[in-house]
Parts: C-alpha cells; sequence; structure tokens
C-alpha cells in the first residue's frame, strides 16, 4: 500500500468514529470542525494548515440548531474536506488567502450533500426501528440491542463512505481546481476573505443574542478594534 | 426484591450515550431509549419473559428529547420501572412521566447546549485556535463536556431518586440563569473575535479614517448575517452566494 492509500484509510476508520459522534453515540463534540480539519490535516500532512480552515468553518454553521428532526449543514463533512484540502494545497502550491476562501467556500457542497445523505440514513433507520418493533412483538427482547447495532452500523459506514468521498474531493480539488484560485490565476477569492470570519461572529451572535447580549457584543468588538489599533498606532 | 444493582445502573448509565443510535423519523429516539433502559428491566424482570416484553414495549413508544437531558428522564423511568415491577405504581405512570417531561426537557437542553454552551465552546475554541490549534481543541473538547458530562451524570443520579428528586434537580440546576450567563459569555467572545477580524481587515488599508471605515463596514455586515440567521436564511445559503460572487462577479 502506498502512503496515501495508508492516509485513506486511517482518515476512513477515523470518519466512522467521528461520524458517530456526530449523532449516534456519545456527542462528545469530536466531530466539531475545529477537531475534524485538524485530524484530516494531520492525517494528510499538515495540521496546522487543517486547524486553520477549522477555526473558520468552527463557527460558520453553529446559527443552524440540530432541533427537533431538523438537520443542520454536515459541518463535520465540510471539515473533512476543508482538512484534506487544506493540507494539500498547502505542501504542493502553499495555502494563499485565495486558495483559503475557495476551500472554504467550497466546502458547503459538502455540508449540503452530507445533510441528504444524513437524512437519508434515518430514513433507513426508520425500517430498522420498524423490524425491532415487530421482532419484540414476537417475543424477542434482544431485537432492541440489534436494531440498536443495525443502526449505529449504519450510521458508521455512511460516515465512513462520507469520509472517503468528501476527503478525496478535497485532494481532488486541491491539486486540480486551486492552481485556479491562487493569487495568480483569474479567480480573486482573496477579496471575500474577511467576510467569512465575520460570518462566524455572526453565527455565534445570532445564538446568543438577546436584549442583555446584543450591546454588550458590540461593545466588545469595539473595544478589541480600538484596543489592536491603539496598540499598532503606539509601535 | 432488593433496588437495582451498581454495575446494572452503571451500565444503563453507559448505554444513554447510545439514545440517538437508531435516530429515525417515526420514533426518533425510541429505540435508543429501550436499548438503554433495557439492562433495568432484565434485572427487574428476571424470569418473567412476558412481562420484560410488556415493559419494554412501553419505552419502544415515540421518544425525542435533548440527548444529554434524557439521563434525567432515564434515571427517573428506572425508578419507576422499579417500582412498577413491585406492584407498587400504575404501568402507565412510566408512558405518562415520559411524555410529559421530554418536550420540556428537550426546550432546555436545545437551549442550554445548542444555543449557549455549544456557541460558548465553539468561540473559544476557535479564537485559542489562533495561539495554537492544540489549545483550541482543548478547549473546545473541555468547556463543552465539563458541563455535559457533569450533567448527564447528575441529572441520572437525580433520576434515580425518583420524579420528585428529578424535578427538584431541574429546578436547583438554574438552566435559565447558565443559559444566560454562557450566552453572556459567547456573545463577548464572539465580539472578541469580529473585533479582531475587523483590526485585521482595516490594518491592510492603513489611515485613521478608513479604518474606522473598515469598522463601520464590519459591524454593519456583522449586523446584516445576523439578522439573516434570525430570518433562518442558512449559513451555507450565504456561502453559496459568496461562491457565486467569487466566480462571477470577481472574474478578471
Amino acid at each position: 500500500m502506498t502512503a496515501m492509500e495508508w492516509r485513506f484509510l486511517l482518515a476512513t476508520a477515523l470518519g466512522g468514529a467521528i461520524y458517530l459522534d456526530r449523532t449516534a453515540a456519545f456527542q462528545l463534540m469530536l466531530h466539531r470542525p475545529l477537531v475534524v480539519a485538524s485530524l484530516m490535516g494531520a492525517i494528510f500532512g499538515n495540521f496546522a494548515a487543517g486547524a486553520q480552515v477549522g477555526a473558520v468553518l468552527e463557527l460558520l454553521y453553529i446559527a443552524r440548531l440540530p432541533v427537533g428532526a431538523s438537520i443542520p449543514p454536515d459541518d463535520t463533512g465540510a471539515a473533512v474536506f476543508g482538512g484534506a484540502a487544506a493540507a494539500v494545497a498547502s505542501s504542493s502550491i502553499g495555502l494563499d488567502p485565495g486558495s483559503f476562501v475557495a476551500i472554504l467556500l467550497l466546502s458547503v457542497l459538502c455540508a449540503e450533500f452530507g445533510k441528504y445523505a444524513d437524512r437519508f440514513v434515518r430514513r433507513m433507520n426508520g425500517r430498522i426501528a420498524h423490524l425491532t418493533v415487530e421482532w419484540m412483538d414476537r417475543g424477542d427482547s434482544q431485537a432492541v440491542e440489534h436494531g440498536l447495532r443495525a443502526g449505529v452500523t449504519l450510521f458508521a459506514v455512511f460516515g465512513m463512505a462520507l469520509t472517503i468521498l468528501f476527503s478525496g474531493l478535497g485532494i481532488s480539488a486541491a491539486r486540480h481546481l486551486l492552481t485556479r484560485f491562487g493569487p495568480e490565476s483569474h479567480f480573486q477569492f482573496a477579496a471575500l476573505l474577511p467576510a467569512l470570519p465575520l460570518l462566524g461572529a455572526a453565527s455565534i451572535f445570532s445564538c446568543s443574542r438577546t436584549d442583555r447580549t446584543a450591546p454588550v457584543f458590540y461593545l466588545t468588538m469595539g473595544c478589541v478594534f480600538a484596543a489592536t489599533f491603539f496598540f499598532r498606532w503606539l509601535g | 426484591m432488593g433496588g437495582i444493582p451498581l454495575r446494572i445502573r452503571r451500565k444503563v448509565w453507559l448505554r444513554q450515550f447510545f439514545l440517538q443510535g437508531c435516530w429515525n423519523y417515526e420514533g426518533m429516539q425510541n429505540v435508543g431509549f429501550a436499548y438503554s433502559i433495557l439492562p433495568a428491566l432484565r434485572d427487574r424482570y428476571e424470569n418473567r419473559p412476558e412481562d420484560l416484553s410488556r415493559a419494554l414495549k412501553r419505552h419502544v413508544e415515540f421518544f425525542n428529547t435533548h440527548p444529554a437531558m434524557a439521563s434525567v428522564i432515564l434515571g427517573a423511568a428506572v425508578r419507576l420501572e422499579e417500582r412498577v415491577a413491585a406492584g407498587e405504581a400504575d404501568p402507565r405512570a412510566v408512558g405518562t412521566f415520559k411524555v410529559g417531561l421530554m418536550g420540556s426537557l428537550g426546550a432546555i437542553g436545545d437551549s442550554y447546549f445548542w444555543g449557549s454552551l455549544k456557541p460558548m465552546a465553539s468561540a473559544a475554541g476557535a479564537i485559542l485556535a489562533f495561539v495554537h490549534p492544540l489549545l483550541g481543541i482543548a478547549a473546545l473538547l473541555l468547556l463543552y463536556n465539563w458541563s455535559h458530562l457533569a450533567i448527564r451524570f447528575r441529572g441520572f443520579a437525580a433520576g434515580m431518586g425518583g420524579e420528585e428528586s428529578a424535578v427538584r434537580f431541574l429546578r436547583e440546576a438554574g438552566f435559565a440563569e447558565r443559559t444566560e450567563n454562557r450566552k453572556m459569555i459567547a456573545a463577548i467572545l464572539g465580539g472578541a473575535y469580529a473585533g479582531w477580524v475587523a483590526s485585521h481587515a482595516a490594518h491592510l488599508f492603513g489611515g485613521a479614517w478608513m479604518e474606522l471605515g473598515i469598522f463601520l463596514v464590519a459591524a454593519t455586515a456583522v449586523h446584516l448575517f445576523t439578522v439573516l440567521f434570525r430570518k433562518a436564511v442558512s449559513p451555507s445559503e450565504v456561502l453559496l452566494l459568496l461562491l457565486l460572487v467569487g466566480t462571477l462577479i470577481l472574474w478578471r
């Protein structure tokens, strides 16, 4: 096996675990973009580049809450794509601001695809749950354990499949597409760079906004801005 | 018959982490809840397979709440099943208790965990990741799980004390105050993050008035994005729009 195949194998195994943490088991936040993108970055050769993408992705989708039956965009999938792409791009062409923004924006396609895959898994789980109840009606108390294991396995298998797909797409994008987004290309995505962290800040603000917190948010923003301005002026 | 042994309680507590293992649109967390409580039911209905089957069926009814808050209901349901098996309570009380509590606990959990604790931990993690990625990851995981695991543990223990103990726990835990405090911290961290980003962008242009202008643009952008999110616009839609803008308008 080549080094890249080993990396894919490791990413797939980890992908199963992080996707389980997302819904089916534990929910210890191991599936958060900061963690996932850093891990993918480490696996594909550049931990710091993965973490850089993960830190911005971490906040982008936080405004969408998994309340009730609603399924938010798959930020874990976006982080798998982003972490792999950032690691490969930073080692081959260097992670310039244009490529960085392009990775973040392209990752939204994975987030949306992952959301539909999640819905599909949950529909399949409906069939498993139905069979579980049927078997229980026949007096098999172990059916619950079998049903749950089947559900968890389904989540893990889909997680692994999505990790292979998204990391593969990330690597392909870094090798073939991102060269078009660099400083010498026709696309100047770097101009959009400040918009993405601000979008992340708005995401936090929309979650935490109350009558009390709104003035505090803008006051802190102003104070931090003024402080950095003052220290720069001091030299 | 004595109480449920510690080893069984531990098993039930650990199984709660798989509450969403078979999440589906019809029964939602029903299979997960039945799976979690199964060791306790097996202990109570040993050598009584028909009673076990009847008890288990009570728990494959529709169930949905916040996964971390489910620990309270799970503990109380174990306690109630204990009383039902001893003939001290009506079996219908189990379903009534679960249905009565799952909605309100879901709302409290969503507001506390998803609406305040997660944004706070994420913001702290994202900011500290600029110092060192490992510091950011550690902050995110510690800030979230410190509270998450404590509630899972204490909530289950309170539930095991009975319905009244569960309700007392929920009253004394002060979730409303905790939510408000964490929202405040998240707002401070979010504001600091936005201020730092605005300052970083402004520095590229130079000049005091220009920098002030950039700050105002950044504050307006944050406000606009927040209004969009509040009107249920998805971040994905905003990002797709930016992707379109980047591809079409910035073409040179």
